[in-house]
């Protein structure tokens, strides 16, 4: 796959995931600046098998609440506490990152997927540290923003 | 009649989604047990009569392939059926687990397949007569 194919596969993928898992429409903005890492919450997932990396989301805070107020079906999204939403956030990193994979590298192969865990902004900036993403998505939903970053280090 | 439902997935949010289409479905719901992983979901399936697991295939502790292969391993969960929802995109995988006689659903699903897939492997007829949704 091109880095340009890869890049409309991550696209798609995390469109399709945010909407089917979270109902929450979103559209890419390739040509916007990236998000206020500060003020976002940041999931990170790695992977191991025919290449090995990393994938980050992050999502804007304001945007938090209704994606896991969707997820769980809740009359009134604010009722999510801060423990689901940063749940919320791991399911969809990590059904992202497990449709992402075998999508750029086909369906015969075996990626691990490890837990996703929720990372800080500074941990964030210390993983960019190592160079810029394989690829990465820019995308706009109705109360924020979502950036995905996909690091492949083999 | 009713059926008891035991879901085990690592994502309290995914356990929540899961249970909301079981609701949504119109299927006959008895008791319904979560565990967040295989180790988690053999103790319950040790303490109460289920009749019917879905279950995650990523998790710590003991993730959903393992806890099948120990559930075949026992006379009293060696029938139960079985549900796999997760996000696993290998062919290898995926013809595993069909093997070991479990459905297969892709995340993200929808309600409706939920419901159509425990309908068709526990045999329980017609789409008509459910009618909750
Ligand atoms: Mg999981």
């Amino acid at each position: 796959m091109t880095a340009e194919q890869i890049k409309e596969t991550l696209y798609k993928v995390a469109g399709e995931v945010l909407e089917k898992l979270a109902f929450i429409f979103s559209f890419p903005e390739e040509e916007r600046e990236p998000m206020d890492y500060s003020d976002a919450v940041i999931a990170r997932v790695s992977f191991t098998g025919p290449f090995k990396g990393t994938l980050l989301m992050a999502v804007s805070k304001e945007a938090l609440p209704e994606i896991a107020g969707n997820m769980l079906g809740l009359e009134d999204n604010s009722d999510a506490a801060a423990e689901q939403q940063y749940d919320a956030l791991k399911e969809l990193i990590n059904v992202i990152c497990g449709n992402l994979l075998p999508a750029i590298a086909g369906k015969q192969t075996v990626f691990n997927v490890e837990a996703p865990h929720i990372i800080s902004s500074d941990e964030m900036m210390n993983s960019r540290g190592a160079g810029q993403p394989s690829s990465a998505a820019k995308l706009d939903m109705d109360d924020g923003q979502c950036d995905l970053m996909l690091y492949i280090e083999n | 009649m009713a059926i008891n439902v035991l879901i085990v997935d690592d994502s309290g949010v995914m356990r929540a989604m899961i249970l909301k289409s079981l609701n949504m479905s119109g299927l006959p719901l008895g008791d319904t047990h979560q565990a967040a992983n295989g180790q988690e979901g053999l103790d319950v399936l040790n303490q109460n009569w289920v009749d019917l697991v879905i279950a995650d295939i990523n998790m710590p502790v003991m993730n959903g392939e393992e806890m099948i292969e120990c559930m075949k391993q026992k006379p009293e969960t060696k029938d139960i059926p079985i549900v796999v929802i997760s996000t696993e995109g290998s062919e290898k995988r995926l013809e595993r687990l069909r093997q070991k006689g479990a459905a297969f659903i892709h995340k993200p699903f929808s309600p409706e397949l939920i419901r159509d897939t425990i309908r068709n492997l526990m045999g329980l007829g017609g789409a008509d007569d459910g009618g909750a949704d």
